[in-house]
This record gives structure tokens, C-alpha cells and sequence, in this order.
């Protein structure tokens, strides 16, 4: 009896469905129009699909879901009526936040206003406690004036309450405490404490995290709830139903219901765990991401197989302060717009046509050039193979687009401007990959860039070879690449602890010993969720500075540490700033400000499909011939079916390769070839 | 190097090296507070990038501090004067205000040339603040300055490295005038590096597009932030306008407000802003050079034109400044300069108010300016000296339409605040306070942003310096809107000892055990405060922002009790606004 993997992808407009079979290792996709209302509908009609295929309901053995509900309440205020509770005297953490305003227009914007507050004033309590930076208690909790102002945020019909007290990363106590009463006094109040969500130093990131989750967990949670008796109902009983999170795993549908903050980058992260396994199987460990969609692109990095982490963002301006895979984000997509101002300059973004009217091509009444009418004046898109056919574009509007607003004021050739405004995007997307690659110390020289999205095939082999990147890799299924990455995540948490340690005054047997507190934490956690030991593996990081420095560097270690290492790891935290900064400082004292652990229930990998060759000729996925246009120079070019590419051909540029829901692009001096995978793999000069 | 003329660079390349500018300024910026070593840089960011041409013009800055576009050129300038043997792997070093363009001493300004096949192209720069540069004070920021030799360790233009190779003297001189050697010349390393970071990305960008195109480019693109910047101004009323501010004083003179007087003259797409009504020098360290009072001019330009305008030297070029040397604005050398924001912030606050009527609907009352405290003693927790530096904001001022933000950083100061957990584990500090002041807001129709209160405990002996504004002379209201409340330092507060400190303070003796609390100004409101929907007074007064008495007395809004919180009381506020018409 076979059995499947199901996993969808929620996105604005479509939900994104990919089904495995786990014996043939078969894989099928679908798109089913996203209800935003309650997306649980798109995926239960995803969940029919393949039941009307003949699978039993039974034989659905695992299901994820990666999901922007939590983010749109987020986005759209939509999150539960919210309190606060802090220590006494510090309601002005979460009123001032960072108190400066975000670098570049910004400090120029006299209109500039912050994110409103989740938890106002009037829903903020204080409690008598205080804890000194080394742990002491300084003040006990006074739980009888807290009795009282927990009653008083109770009838003010609060759903939800944040606590967040100073150093309580170190002495979690008063806060747990705090949890106990509210049960006692508000037993219908959820309830998030900062020492849970993110015991870190930092009290207005940790209380911001903390707030966000408050706000969220409970509409979370009700969805989950309510996604899960449907999906029961509808025969599907697994155990095995995930959830992915912002750091790249995913966690169990009751685990997620707790930790509702850990969703927020819940959608792009399935995209980067399927680059990341891509980067495993492709023979390309380094691959720079690059995800390009209608209003924006983004770009991730992948060192040796694996995704850089960062353990600080902002969401919409709000301030997370969880491991989140590192995501660099340009305005930059299909609908950005261009257009000459009236100085003669030829601006490119970041103003996006949005869905509405759109780029002039849809025909929706948009008269300004985007970047989509730009690749379809260029030939690059097929006018009659958008969405698979099921949208046609309307190549004199865009022509007349590029025309009226950009070639005529600029005086050049329409063809010209259109490759001008191509361009000029590219160079936007480049510094964005620049600054999470060169910046940081790598050689785009070792790396691929992996592309998909619905634009991001169109631009990448330009993009790559000014980037002087190796080459491109395009995947089988690039537009619901997310949903492909659900199918082969594994479960990951991250547990968290703050306590600046000078390194040199610290042993090895202490780092070990917080560490195995930490990880006590994890197995029982993974055993709960039915990991065995041998399916769980744990890693361990430091963070560590320079005494003094305001930002932490993540170092790896393996533990337990043996006398000695200690001296390694600060050895190894110089050679990584290095890498990282351009310089070092051995002789500075350093120290450690966290202890990061990571505990991972390995799920069993599924086997991504190895295709054999069929012997199909490359004549017969040529569909047709198209003109494009090239450094200045019409050619015409032939047009590949990527479902007609048989593996192991190869073939030069100038090329166009259509599929379901995107083209790629290949200049002249550009070799593809199908590797076992059936992803495309391109590089520059002769096959 | 030969450059290519500039009009005739075609508009997608000029984008393209646009972009690239961007790029590189933002990879440098990042650097740089990714590998800042102190607090300051790396918590509070006062620090920024930027790229000079080889006249030292700036090409593209990321902004993280407005006032630093009129820094650059002038430390550039001042390196170009002192050295005709400038090559690459050079890199020199500067803090002066007088021979450049530091605003005080602690702006540290690093500077690489950056060559091109031979020929000097450009300059990549950086200026960050350092905790202590050495002076009277921790911090050397005195107050009772009065001549820049009270300022700390003054480096004119000097090499620091050739070859690559660092001159180890230049180190050890300040490290044996620093009081945190360990952070300025950490802080200074990570300038190094960006710089470098700065360099190989120019050469790659003239790699890509040729040097003599990416030239013309840098050129054209000054021209075109000249031509938007006069475009705007061109549709501004013409005429004269007038107006003045006061700092409360000058740290030395007390009770002797200092005054800036600008007069601003505009005739088509010409603007010049004359100072020369403003006070003499002053003889406490409120004076500020005139690089400064360009760049505070930019600043309002910039927010009253377009935020998103491309910055560069081009925009400087705009608009005339006349300061009169010997006056607060030009004061002459040695007079001291440390405690500049003060004035800076009155500056903008006057060309913000003289440009009010030109620029309808971006009116805005006045801020809390922005304040810095420098606690330092040689107990650190790790048993070092230690300088504990904060950046503090308070209210910002009403505006058309929108409240002024509350605990924020202002106008050209940008400091992020230092979190409480990091200060109390660094420093023998602790904290018993930190929230907003009610009824602080300037009253208005749009009502001005409340101050913050900060009370600290002292835990070992230390000395205490402060550099505010705004204690004695309010932000003001705009448009028949209230001022914002007053800022204030009491030492020992609702205590035996209690004093009060003036507005600008240094080396105030604190004892282990002695406590301070600092309040910073609220913002001013703006508009008739009666005039407010009674709606949004209620909701001020429900979340803790406005109390029920200044409701009354000053929005003319009565309020009654109602369960937890409170409601208008129709009837009662219709008599009160009454009364007052």
C-alpha cells in the first residue's frame, strides 16, 4: 500500500499543492485558488484532488503546511485583544522601542510613524518584581498586587497576555510564577512569557517577540484546530502533521498552536528548504536563491548544503527576535514599475502595478510599463503561454507602454528601453545578492543561483554571469517551489539561553553543563512528539562577541567540550569575524552571550525521483520559434517545452524554455543541460 | 583620470551605477555596524559611510546620521590640503572641527583613497563617534568647555596607514589619551575595514563600467540632485522669511539663552538662508561649525522636497548659507564646539519654522532635540575603565494631522537607545525607571509626543556628564498649539541631596548609592488644542498619555469616570470649550 505526502503552500492567490508517493517516489503538483477567508478550504479541495486520484484518506501518511495566516493578522491587525505585563516602572521598553527610526528616507520623513502597539498602555499591568543582571532577586514578586491587576486586564476582556521582565533570560521564575496566577485568576487567558518564547538579553526585542506571539497564538491556534478536524473529517488521521516555521523546520500542529511567533516567515522558508536539498542532490553545495515573484524578489544564501540563519528581524517593522532563515528582500518583480521623470532620469521601482491594473500587457487597464511588459516587448515571455496558456498578454500594449513613457522621452529604440529597464532591475536584484554573499566574506565564483518564482528563470542567467556566478539552476517544479520544500523538511526547535560569560573566565564544564540543560529540554520535547533517539540530533552554537561589541557572532561547536576547546572555539570566532568583517582582534577578550541549541527530528527523507533518459530527441521539445532580443539584436530563437526536455540533453542559447508557469531565459553563450533531476543547469560558454 | 562629459552618459547606465552606488555605501554601512566595537557604533549607530569623488565631494552616502553630509567634504578637504602624496593603501585619519568637518572631537573620521589604474578616483569615508577621545571628562564632552583644548585629543589630518601598514604611533597616541583605548581603536579598525570594503567595490563598479563613464556619472548624477533640489524650490512662494530659536544656554554663561536668528531669501530657484542675526560665539562649547549649518539646512530640504531624493554633494549646491565669522554659527578657532546638537537642533527647528508658510502641509512644532549621558568610572564590571554612553530622545513635535511620535529619536539624531539588561550587565548602573511623562505633549489639535523618564541608581563612585537641551526654553507649538513640557536632571531626586543640574553638566561627582533622573522634553503641539475631536482626548487620557486635569485645562475636554477608564462628558465639554471663546 502506498504512501503519500501531501503538502501546500497558502499564497495570496493560489494554494500550491505537491503529492509524493513514497514507494514510487512519484510526484504530482497542483494549483488550487487560495479562500483567503479561511484557507483551510483551499486545502481541503487539495486534499479531494488527490483523493479523487483513488488514494485513501488513510494513506496520507504526512502533511505540511506552510502558512501567512499568522503574518496576515499580523499585517492586517487582525490578531486577538492583546495585554501586557512588565515590571514595575518599565512600560517605556515597549512605548520607545529602538526610539531611533529606520536609516535612509525614513530620518527624513516627518510623517513617519512607528507599527501601533499590539498592547497599549491601557492594557499594559506592572508587576513588583526585579531581577538583577546577574540573576539576584532583588525584588520578590508581590503576587497580591499582581492578583489585583491581573483581575483588572481579565475584565478588560483580554484574550491574550505578553509577560516580559527584566532578566528573566536568567531568572525565568516571577514570570512562570506570573503564568500560575493568571491560570488561577483568567483561566480562559492565553498566556506567552519572554522567558518561553525567547530567552534572550535584550528586553525590548525578547518583550517584542513575546507581544507578536501573544497576539497571534490564539488565532493560530484556532486555525490549526480547526484545519485538523477538518482534515480528520475528511479521513486524514496522521500524526505526521507539520507546520513550517520562519527558521526553515517545521514543527507539529500542536507545538506550532504554542509558538505562533515562529510562523511569521512561515511562506518563503519552504522555498529555501527545498533549495537547501536541492544544494544536496544537484552536485552544487553553494547556491545563491532567487525568488522572484510579481512585487518582489528574494534572495537567500546556501553555504555547504545548508541555509544561513539569522537570529534577528523585522517583520513589517516589528522586531522578531527569532532564528529566521536569512531572507533579503528587494522590491523587485514582474509588476514593478519604470518610467522617466522630468529630469530625464529613467526610474525602475520600487513602485509596483500590484494585481491592479497590473503591467499594461494583462490588459487591465495599467498603462505603465512594468517589468513584465518589458520581457514580453523583449520576446522573452510568450504572449499565448502565460499561466500555461491560460492568460494571454497583449504585447502592443506593453510595446506602447515602453514606447509612450520610456523610449520616446528618452529618445531610443523601444527594444532599447525595454532592455534598458531589464537591466537596470537586474543590477537592483545583484546588489541584494551581493549583500548577503561578498559582503559577508563568499565568492560568487563557487556558487549557482537557483531560480524560480514565476519571474526569477527570466532574469537569472544574466544576473549570474555579471555576477561572475558559476552558473543557474532551474527546477522541475519552480512555481510551487515552496510547497516542494515542505515535502522534505524535518522538525526543528530552538531552545535559547542568555548569560554574557567572559570566555576566558569560563570552563568548558560549564558551557557543557547549560548546554545539557538545554538539550534535556529538547529530547523530552522531540520524544513527546514520537522522534525516536536515534531520529533526533542535536546542534549545538554559541554566540559570542567581543566584550563590549553590540553584535554576536554564531559559532557551531560539538559537545560536550573538551578542556581546551573553549580556547578552539574563541580561536574559530576570530577567524569567522574575519571572514565576515575584514578584521580581527585576537587579543581583545571575548565573550559568550548565548548558548544556542537546536534539537531536529529527523523525518525520513523522502527519495526525490532520478529520471532516466527516454531517448526523446531535443527536436521534439522544440514547440516553436520566437524572436528575442539580445545585447541590441533581434534573434530568433527556438522555444523549448520543459516537460519535452528529456534528461541528459543539452542544448545552447539563444534559448527560451516555456513551462506551466514560467520561462526561462537563455542568452547566446548560455549551455543547458537536463540533469537526473530534470532540473536545468546552466552555465556560461560552449556544453 | 579622464572622464567622459557628463550630459552625455546614457540613462540606463546612469541608473546602473546608481544602483551600484547604493549597493556599496549600503555594504559599507553594514560592515561597519556589524563589526562596530563599542556600544555607541553598534547599539546606538551613531556612525555612517560614505563615497567622496577625488575632490572630495560626496558621490553617495547611506544615512544613518544627516549631519554627516557636511562632515565628509571637510575632512576630505582638509586631507587633500595637508598631503600632495596621497597613494593607494593610503589611510588617514581625522577629528578636527576646525581643520575638517568632525562635528566634535569623538567623530572620528577614516578615509582611504581609493585609486583607479594608477589615478586617484575617489575617496571611501566613514565617521563614527568614539566613547572617549580623552579630555577633562569621560566622554570628553564637557559642558563647561571653553576652548576645544578641554575637547580631548584633536587629530588634525593625518596618515594612519600606507601601504596597508598601519602606523602603530598614531595608535598608541591615542590609546594613551583615550579612556577606553581598547574600543576607539576597535571602532577605528572596523572604519579600516569598511573603507577597504568601500575601495575594492569602487573598483569593481569601474571594472564593469569603464572609469570614464562611471565618472561623468558621478558628476551627472550631483547635477541632477541640484536640478531636483532647485525644481522644488522653484515652486516655492518667493520672498523673505524670518525666524529665530534659543538654546537654553551655552553650559558656561547659565541663564543666558543663546539665539538663532536666519533670515531666509527666496527668488525663483535660488534660496539662500543668511545666520548672521545669530549671537556671537558663545563661550561654552554651544557653537557649531558652519559644515554643520549646511548640513542642517540639507536636512530640511531634503524632508520638505523629497526623503527619497538621491544624497549626494549636489544637493549642498542648491542653496547659499551666509554665517558670520565670530558668531556662534562660524565660531573662530579655539573656541569649543562638543555640545553641538543642541544648536543643530535649533537651527533646524528655525529653518523648518521659516519655511513653514512656503511649504503648506508639512508644518511641524518643535522637538525635544536630543540629549547624551556619559556615566564613567574605573570600576566597569570587568574591573576597567568604563564610559557608559547614552543617546536619548523624547517627545517629537505635532504634525498636520498626525500626533507627534512619543520616546523618539529627532529631527538630524537618529540614536537607537541602549537596551536596560546590556547597561546593567556592562556597567555598575541600574534602572528604577523607564517610561513616558504624562501630559508632557505639547497640547494641540494634533498633540505633540511625550518625553521619557529614565531614574538611575548608582552602584559605585562615577562621574556624570550630561549634554541636553530644552530644560529652560520649551519646544515650541506651531500654529496656536501649546509647547511641549521641559526637560530636567535632578540628582537624588525626592531625597536628602536632591539638586538639580543644568542643562548641560560635566563631571558631576556620584556617589555609590546616589541616584539621578533624567527627563527629556515632550514635543510641542499643533493647532488649536480645543479644537481636538474630544474622541482622541479620551483615548490620550484612557491610555495614560493626558491626565483628566490637563484634558480640561487644556483641550477644554471634561471626562468622567466610567468603570476602568474614562468618557467625554458631552454636555461638561461643550461649556468648557464655550467658556474659553
Amino acid at each position: 500500500m502506498a504512501r503519500f505526502r501531501l503538502t501546500v503552500d497558502t499564497g495570496g492567490t493560489f494554494s500550491d499543492f505537491v503529492y509524493v508517493n513514497e514507494a514510487t517516489g512519484a510526484i504530482s503538483v497542483a494549483k488550487v485558488p487560495s479562500t483567503p477567508d479561511d484557507p483551510s478550504r483551499a486545502i481541503l479541495a487539495g486534499v479531494e484532488l488527490l483523493i479523487e486520484q483513488g488514494v485513501a484518506p488513510a494513506d496520507i501518511a504526512y502533511v505540511c503546511h506552510g502558512t501567512t495566516v499568522g503574518t496576515n493578522a499580523l499585517l492586517e491587525g487582525k490578531g486577538v485583544r492583546t495585554g501586557l505585563i512588565v515590571t514595575k516602572g518599565f512600560r517605556g521598553i515597549y512605548e520607545v522601542a529602538e526610539q531611533s527610526r529606520p536609516h535612509g528616507p525614513t530620518i527624513f520623513d516627518i510623517g513617519y510613524t512607528r507599527p501601533t502597539m499590539l498592547a497599549p498602555p491601557s492594557r499594559t499591568g506592572e508587576a513588583e518584581e526585579r531581577v538583577a543582571f546577574d540573576g539576584e532577586v532583588l525584588t520578590p514578586l508581590n503576587e497580591v498586587a499582581l492578583r489585583r491587576t491581573i483581575r483588572d486586564l481579565a475584565a478588560q476582556d483580554m484574550k491574550s497576555i505578553a509577560v516580559c521582565y527584566l532578566f528573566s533570560f536568567l531568572a525565568p521564575q516571577h514570570e512562570r510564577r506570573t503564568r500560575e496566577i493568571i491560570a488561577e485568576e483568567a483561566p480562559d487567558v492565553e498566556v506567552s512569557l519572554s522567558s518561553d518564547i525567547v530567552p534572550l538579553i535584550r528586553e525590548y526585542y525578547r518583550l517584542s517577540t513575546t507581544v507578536i506571539n501573544a497576539y497571534l497564538q490564539p488565532i493560530l491556534a484556532r486555525y490549526i484546530d480547526n484545519l485538523d478536524a477538518r482534515l480528520k473529517n475528511a479521513g486524514v488521521t496522521t500524526p505526521q502533521k507539520y507546520i513550517m516555521q520562519s527558521n526553515g523546520g517545521m514543527s507539529t500542529f500542536a507545538e506550532t498552536a504554542k509558538k505562533a511567533v515562529a510562523t511569521v516567515l512561515s511562506g518563503p522558508a519552504g522555498g529555501i528548504v527545498a533549495s537547501v536539498r536541492a544544494a544536496q542532490t544537484s552536485g552544487f553545495p553553494n547556491l545563491i536563491t532567487f525568488d522572484m515573484g510579481g512585487t518582489s524578489c528574494d534572495v537567500a544564501l546556501i553555504k555547504d548544503g545548508a541555509a544561513t540563519i539569522s537570529n534577528r528581524g523585522k517583520v513589517e517593522g516589528r522586531d522578531v527576535a527569532l532564528p529566521m532563515i536569512d531572507i533579503n528582500t528587494v522590491s523587485a518583480g514582474g509588476g514593478t514599475l519604470a518610467g522617466v521623470d522630468r529630469f530625464g532620469e529613467l526610474i525602475v521601482g520600487p513602485q509596483s502595478a500590484g494585481a491592479q491594473p497590473g503591467p499594461a500587457c494583462y490588459g487591465r487597464g495599467g498603462k505603465r510599463p512594468t517589468i513584465t511588459d518589458c520581457n514580453l516587448v523583449l520576446g522573452y515571455l510568450s504572449p499565448d503561454n502565460f499561466l500555461g496558456g491560460k492568460m494571454t498578454l497583449d504585447t502592443s500594449a506593453a510595446h506602447e507602454a515602453v514606447e509612450t513613457e520610456i523610449a520616446r522621452p528618452l529618445k531610443m529604440e523601444t527594444s532599447a528601453a525595454a532592455e534598458g529597464v531589464v537591466r537596470i532591475i537586474n543590477v537592483k536584484m545583484e546588489e541584494a545578492i551581493k549583500a548577503i554573499s561578498t559582503m559577508r566574506g563568499h565568492d560568487l565564483r563557487d556558487f549557482m543561483l537557483l531560480a524560480f518564482g514565476g519571474a526569477g528563470p527570466l532574469h537569472a542567467c544574466r544576473m549570474a554571469a555579471e555576477l561572475g556566478m558559476k552558473g543557474v539552476l532551474v527546477p522541475l517544479h519552480p512555481g510551487v517551489y515552496s510547497a516542494m520544500g515542505l515535502v522534505m523538511s524535518d522538525v526543528k526547535h530552538d531552545y535559547l539561553r542568555s548569560k554574557l560569560t567572559a570566555i576566558s573566565k569560563a570552563s568548558e564544564a560549564e558551557v557543557n553543563a547549560a548546554f545539557a540543560e538545554l538539550e534535556k529540554q529538547a529530547r523530552a520535547d522531540l520524544a513527546r512528539e514520537d522522534f525516536a533517539d536515534k531520529s533526533i540530533r542535536i546542534e549545538y552554537a554559541l554566540d559570542m562577541r567581543y566584550a563590549g561589541q553590540g553584535y554576536e557572532m554564531t559559532i557551531p561547536c560539538a559537545v560536550p567540550l573538551a578542556p581546551g576547546d573553549l580556547k578552539k572555539l574563541r580561536a574559530n570566532f576570530d577567524e569567522e569575524h574575519c571572514k565576515s568583517f575584514g578584521h580581527t582582534a585576537p587579543d581583545e577578550p571575548v565573550e559568550i552571550v548565548s548558548w544556542r541549541l537546536r534539537g531536529v527530528g529527523l523525518v525520513p527523507p523522502v527519495q526525490l525521483p532520478v529520471y532516466a533518459p527516454t531517448g526523446a530527441p531535443l527536436e521534439k521539445a522544440v514547440r516553436a520559434t520566437r524572436k528575442a532580443r539580445f545585447d541590441g539584436v533581434d534573434i530568433e530563437c527556438p522555444v523549448y517545452q520543459r516537460e519535452g526536455l528529456d534528461v541528459g540533453v543539452s542544448f545552447t542559447g539563444p534559448a527560451l524554455i516555456d513551462q506551466l508557469d514560467c520561462t526561462t531565459v537563455m542568452p547566446p553563450g548560455f549551455c543547458a543541460r537536463v540533469d537526473t533531476h530534470k532540473n536545468l543547469v546552466i552555465t556560461m560558454g560552449a556544453a | 583620470m579622464d572622464a567622459r562629459a557628463p550630459e552625455t552618459i546614457d540613462a540606463v547606465e546612469l541608473e546602473i551605477i546608481k544602483a551600484s552606488l547604493d549597493g556599496i555605501v549600503q555594504e559599507m554601512q553594514n560592515s561597519l555596524f556589524r563589526t562596530g566595537y563599542s556600544t555607541i557604533v553598534r547599539e546606538s549607530q551613531d556612525a555612517s559611510c560614505a563615497l567622496l569623488d577625488a575632490r572630495g565631494d560626496v558621490i553617495a552616502q547611506h544615512v544613518v546620521l544627516p549631519l554627516h553630509i557636511g562632515s565628509f567634504p571637510a575632512c576630505c578637504a582638509a586631507v587633500l590640503r595637508a598631503y600632495d602624496d596621497i597613494e593607494e593603501g593610503d589611510a588617514y585619519l581625522i577629528n578636527h572641527p576646525y581643520e575638517g568637518g568632525s562635528p566634535h572631537a569623538p567623530d572620528m573620521c577614516v578615509l582611504t583613497p581609493a585609486f583607479y589604474k594608477g589615478a586617484l578616483v575617489g575617496f571611501c569615508a566613514s565617521i563614527a563617534h568614539k566613547g572617549d577621545i580623552g579630555g577633562p571628562v569621560p566622554g570628553s564632552c564637557s559642558g563647561q568647555a571653553k576652548e576645544t583644548f578641554n575637547e580631548g585629543l584633536h587629530l588634525p589630518a593625518v596618515r594612519y596607514q600606507r601601504a596597508l601598514k598601519g602606523m602603530n604611533e598614531i595608535d598608541r597616541i591615542i590609546a594613551a589619551n583615550s579612556r577606553t583605548p581598547e574600543l576607539v581603536l576597535g571602532d577605528i579598525r572596523g572604519q579600516l575595514g569598511c573603507a577597504r570594503l568601500g575601495e575594492q567595490r569602487l573598483r569593481e563598479l569601474l571594472d564593469k563600467v569603464g572609469a570614464p563613464v562611471a565618472l561623468a556619472s558621478f558628476e551627472r548624477l550631483m547635477t541632477l540632485a541640484e536640478r531636483r533640489m532647485r525644481a522644488a524650490i522653484s515652486e516655492w512662494r518667493d520672498g523673505r522669511y524670518e525666524a529665530e530659536r534659543f538654546v537654553d544656554d551655552d553650559g558656561v554663561r547659565l541663564n543666558h539663552p543663546v539665539r538663532i536668528h536666519l533670515v531666509v531669501e527666496k527668488h525663483g530657484d535660488n534660496i539662500s538662508f543668511d545666520f548672521s542675526g545669530s549671537d556671537d560665539q558663545a563661550v561654552g562649547p554651544a557653537n557649531i561649525r558652519p559644515p554643520l549649518v549646511r548640513a542642517a539646512i540639507a536636512y530640511c530640504l531634503i524632508a520638505l522636497v523629497d526623503p527619497h531624493i538621491f544624497i549626494n554633494s549636489g544637493l549642498m549646491r542648491a542653496f547659499d548659507v551666509i554665517t558670520r565669522e565670530g558668531s556662534i554659527m562660524n565660531p573662530r578657532f579655539p573656541a569649543p564646539v562638543n555640545t553641538y546638537n543642541p544648536t543643530v537642533h535649533a537651527t533646524v527647528e528655525a529653518v523648518f519654522a521659516a519655511l513653514a508658510d512656503i511649504a503648506p502641509g508639512k508644518a511641524r512644532a518643535d522637538s525635544c532635540g536630543s540629549r547624551s549621558i556619559i556615566i564613567g568610572g574605573r570600576g566597569g564590571r570587568a574591573g576597567q575603565g568604563y564610559v557608559q554612553y547614552e543617546i536619548l530622545g523624547g517627545g517629537g513635535g505635532a504634525r498636520a494631522g498626525q500626533d507627534g511620535a512619543s520616546g523618539t529619536s529627532v529631527n538630524q539624531s537618529n540614536a537607537k537607545i541602549a537596551p536596560v539588561e546590556i547597561i546593567e550587565s556592562e556597567f555598575p548602573t541600574r534602572l528604577l525607571r523607564f517610561e513616558l511623562i504624562q501630559d508632557s505633549g505639547g497640547a494641540g489639535a494634533t498633540r505633540g509626543g511625550l518625553g521619557i523618564r529614565r531614574e538611575y541608581l548608582n552602584l559605585d563612585d562615577a562621574r556624570f556628564s550630561i549634554r541636553s537641551t530644552k530644560h529652560v526654553i520649551a519646544p515650541n507649538g506651531a500654529a496656536g498649539g501649546g509647547k511641549g513640557r521641559t526637560g530636567d536632571i535632578i540628582v537624588n531626586p525626592d531625597r536628602e541631596g536632591e539638586k538639580r543640574l543644568p542643562t548641560r553638566y560635566a563631571d558631576y561627582p556620584l556617589k555609590k548609592g546616589d541616584g539621578f533622573r533624567l527627563d527629556t522634553p515632550g514635543g510641542g503641539g499643533l493647532g488649536d488644542a480645543f479644537a481636538r475631536d474630544p474622541a482622541l482626548v479620551e483615548q490620550d487620557v484612557n491610555e495614560g498619555y493626558v491626565s483628566v486635569e490637563a484634558a480640561a485645562r487644556d483641550y477644554g475636554v471634561a471626562l468622567n469616570s466610567v468603570g476602568r477608564g474614562f468618557r467625554v462628558d458631552l454636555e461638561a465639554t461643550a461649556k468648557l470649550r464655550a467658556a474659553r471663546a
